[in-house]
């Protein structure tokens, strides 16, 4: 099969919501009620999933056939602009994490849609009915557009964009309800904690720019690899910053952005407030799918990242797995319960990135996607039910009510917690996944220093051996085939932690001796401090604990509230996808060869561990089967705890709270985030505010005024006597005199010829007068002459 | 014995007679007849003067020769002109002839 039926196939799902986006936009309103929202489930998300399952099986195929990286290396890269000399390519990543990936968010989006049509059904829009309405479905259809693009994207800086378009469409849908304000703050509270992550992604952005020379991902990494090994570019630079380089602050900003995205600690704070939007929109943008982006994006730009930067990342994924899930404890709202739950989880998959989890991670978050859009869906369901009370204190007894939804929400349970029986290849999705990242921490917690002598010493083995110019890290890449073998082998494959270093020919370049060989990378690659794992491995227990809680508070024991439990129900349009996520539940577990895959032809890491790769030591056997058991019975540790403790109603919960007091309280107030946030930033703010205004009113302005009133006597003294007198009067002084003067002259001109002979003649007369009086001498003369004459 | 001074008389009353009647006439013929008159008044004193003050000269009756000329050159060009006024205004009352005044 050609490989370009398939990019051609995957941008057609791209552009196919942003038509239905397109549609909604201008004859939403017109379609109306029901029909705009089957516009969005056929053409934004229908074709899609069409196209999604198509490539799917065409890649499985490709897969089987050992021509799937071939169709990698030929995926077409267009030439869309040149920033500077840096051209941007636009083009598909076409690869098995993408596939992967897009079909999950194709098929999950899609049962959300669907569930959207019944769930705003019953959603009376108070501001404008009809408009609200389609707009939902045109947001929900723009935002499978982002997302799907964001997958597909090649290049970081078209990622970037997608990255920012589901940003705009995680603000639109959580304003959705713009009309109540804790909506359309907590709107903004969402947008603006994720431009704090997003300057750090593009600070990332700018230094992949400026040093690597380019902003395709396959191409940075190459860049990346090759500066490393000579020590050029990012890596000549000796700038440091908090003691990291200026590589690591590449691999840390870029990774602020996932912070921002994904809801990491300390930028957890707007995920739960972003609860305030409609239910499906919690459960595709703020649990499936947008959240996971800054775990994706991690995956994409892993290459770029130094161990330093994974450090951090880990620890960062470390905090908030722990801290959040405690925060669920207390949790009575069902929603937030289910958010500080999404919070936990996706520090889980952080942390396993930063662990070099690489693919456990991914797979996590796979098979969260499909559990956790299900239990938001159920949520929805019964909120939908209950006449929009989301607080689990006045729920309880729902089963007979809902028996649907409270059943699949116990798969969803089941699976958020990780249960399986250990031994067997038997669980649920969170099972395989939350089990291999552990696996994975304990081995870069306990085992790494062993190990690290151990390969460093074999890797020295295999220089001395090989002819220089042969790769060193080509010698455990032989275990690609295993990992294609079968979904399940994280258990039958048994415990094994590996490098997963690929060989260099999968990318057709040649590789410097020695890029991220062995020996260099063990170098400088720490362990991982113990406590990161005793975290991850509580939190493994706590989860079980607080999603046994909510699911029995809203469905178990007796009704708390009779008003809502006399009116709950349920409606298939609803359920219908909560059957069919539950089934995806199971079957989730079938993504991890394509990932695994994904991890052998895209990513060629310094660091990727592996539960089904090559054994290194017995000890870790040993141990990954204790954690397998640890991690298969925290269930059943967590659900007997919660149902000892809930099973009564909630008195007992009640004195278990008055007996914490202090900590019940600072879980309550989530750490007290808010506040801090709220004095820190906020307040700061307005305090930094005033203090600028106190600055612009007593010295800038002070300035400016003085000037100003200097300008204005300057004026007044040129307005009304330069010019109004001076100039002014030498104009109208010129204009008044000659008006006087031809007014004057203008009088004996009468145009009267008798007047003018008068004239003439009185000036005549006067004349002889006068030189008869006084021109004495030529009268005389005349008199002289003339008197001869006479004689 | 007729002298000088009696010559003299008849040209200012000529003269006399002449800017009395430009003064008075507003019919423009009547004002042109006074400026001939004037014009004689002149010529009768150029010829005078020349018989009695300068004789054997001719400087006297030359200027007065070339004066009538120039009154008849001035007389044609007059009348022309009244004749248009004529044309345009069916009348030849200087008075009324009051279009270019502003």
């Amino acid at each position: 099969m050609n490989g370009h039926t398939y990019e051609i196939a995957l941008t057609l799902g791209v552009v196919s919501p942003l038509l239905s986006f397109w549609i909604l936009v201008f004859w939403g309103p017109r379609l109306g009620k029901p029909t705009a929202g089957w516009t969005a489930v056929v053409l934004g998300m229908g074709v899609p999933l069409l196209c999604a399952t198509y490539v799917l099986v065409g890649w499985l195929d490709a897969i089987n056939n050992h021509n799937a990286a071939e169709l990698t290396a030929k995926a077409v890269r267009y030439h869309w602009a040149d920033l500077g000399a840096v051209p941007v390519t636009i083009g598909v990543k076409l690869d098995s994490l993408t596939v992967a990936m897009y079909f999950m968010v194709a098929f999950i989006a899609f049962w959300i849609f669907f569930f959207s049509v019944g769930y705003m059904a019953g959603h009376s829009d108070e501001v404008d009915h009809q408009s609200k309405y389609s707009r939902f479905f045109a947001y929900l259809s723009l935002f499978g557009f982002s997302m799907l693009g964001l997958v597909v994207s090649s290049s970081l800086l078209f990622l970037f964009i997608f990255w920012e378009l589901v940003g705009l469409c995680s603000y639109l849908l959580i304003g959705y309800y713009f009309d109540r304000p804790y909506a359309s703050r907590a709107a903004i509270k969402a947008f603006i904690t994720n431009r704090v992550g997003d300057f750090g992604f593009l600070i990332g952005l700018m230094l992949v720019y400026f040093h690597l020379q380019t902003l395709d991902l396959d191409q940075a990494a190459a860049k990346f690899a090759e500066q490393y090994a000579a020590g050029t570019g990012i890596f000549g630079s000796s700038y440091t910053l908090f003691g990291w380089s200026l590589a690591t602050i590449m691999g840390v900003g870029l990774f602020c952005g996932a912070m921002g995205k994904s809801a990491q600690f300390p930028l957890h704070v707007w995920l739960p407030d972003a609860m305030a939007g409609p239910t499906p929109v919690s459960a595709l943008i703020h649990a499936a799918t947008m959240v996971t982006a800054g775990v994706y994006l991690v995956a994409r730009v892993f290459r770029l990242m130094t161990p330093d930067a994974l450090m951090f990342v880990a620890t960062i994924g470390c905090l908030t797995l722990f801290l959040m899930a405690l925060i669920a404890i207390v949790q009575t709202d069902i929603k937030k319960c289910l958010a500080y739950s999404t919070l936990s989880q996706l520090g889980y998959m952080i942390f396993g990135m930063g662990c070099g989890a690489w693919i456990a991670a991914l797979f996590h978050l796979i098979t969260h996607a499909f559990f956790k859009a299900m239990l938001f869906l159920g949520s929805g369901q019964v909120i939908e039910g209950c006449h929009h009370e989301q607080d689990m204190r006045h729920m309880g007894g729902l089963r007979t009510k809902m028996p649907v939804t409270c059943w699949t929400f116990f798969v969803g349970v089941l699976a958020i917690s990780g249960a399986g029986i250990a031994g067997t290849q038997m669980g649920l999705g969170g099972f395989f996944s939350k089990d291999e990242i552990l696996a994975v921490a304990y081995a870069r917690a306990f085992e790494w220093d062993d190990y690290r002598k151990h390969e460093a010493h074999e890797s020295h083995d295999v220089h001395a051996q090989s002819e220089p110019g042969a790769p060193a890290t080509g010698q455990l890449a032989g275990t690609k085939g295993r990992r294609d073998e079968g979904a399940c082998d994280t258990t039958a494959a048994g415990p094994r932690a590996i490098l997963v270093s690929d060989p260099p020919a999968a990318h057709a370049r040649p590789v410097p001796h020695g890029e991220f060989g062995k020996a260099s990378i063990f170098k400088r690659i720490q362990s991982l401090p113990k406590w990161m794992f005793y975290l991850a491995l509580c939190t493994a227990y706590v989860t079980p604990f607080y999603m046994t809680r909510c699911w029995w508070m809203t469905f178990m024991g007796k009704p708390r509230d009779e008003h809502v439990h006399r009116h709950a129900h349920e409606s298939p349009l609803m359920y219908i996808p909560l059957v069919v996520l539950a089934v995806g539940t199971f079957v989730a577990v079938y993504f991890r060869p394509l990932i695994a895959d994904a991890s052998t032809a895209a990513t060629a890491a310094p660091l990727v561990l592996a539960t089904d790769g090559h054994v290194h030591t017995a000890a870790l056997t040993a141990a990954h089967d204790w954690l397998k058991f640890g991690v298969g019975g925290a269930f059943i540790v967590g659900f007997i705890v919660a149902i000892a403790i809930y099973a009564r109603g909630l008195s007992t919960a009640e004195r278990l709270k008055r007996a914490a007091g202090p900590i019940h309280a600072l879980l309550e107030h989530k750490y007290f985030f808010d506040e801090v946030y709220d004095l820190v930033w906020v307040k700061g703010c307005i305090l930094l505010a005033k203090v600028c205004r106190f600055i612009d009113t007593w010295f800038v302005d002070l300035i400016f005024n003085i000037l100003a009133s200097a300008t204005e006597r300057f004026a007044a003294f040129s307005g009304l006597i330069l010019d109004n007198q001076g100039v002014d009067g030498i104009v109208n002084g010129v204009a008044d005199t000659s008006l006087m003067v031809s007014d004057a002259v203008r009088g004996p001109q009468t145009g009267r010829i008798r007047h003018y002979v008068l004239f003439a003649a009185g000036v005549g007369t006067v004349a002889i007068v006068l030189v008869l009086l006084y021109g004495s001498g030529s009268t005389e003369s005349v008199a002289a002459v003339a008197t001869p004459a006479i004689h | 014995m007729i002298g000088l001074t009696h010559y003299l008389f008849v040209a200012a009353v000529l003269f006399a007679s002449g800017l009395f009647t430009m003064m008075t006439k507003r019919n423009a013929i009547g004002i042109l007849i006074g400026v001939e008159l004037v014009l004689n008044s002149a010529n009768v004193n150029l010829v005078a003067f020349d018989r009695y003050l300068g004789p054997g000269r001719l400087d006297g009756q030359i200027t007065a020769l070339f004066v009538i000329v120039l009154a008849a050159a001035e007389a044609a060009l007059a009348v022309g002109i009244c004749i248009n006024v004529y044309k345009n205004l069916s009348t030849v009352d200087v008075d009324s002839a009051t279009q270019l005044q502003g």
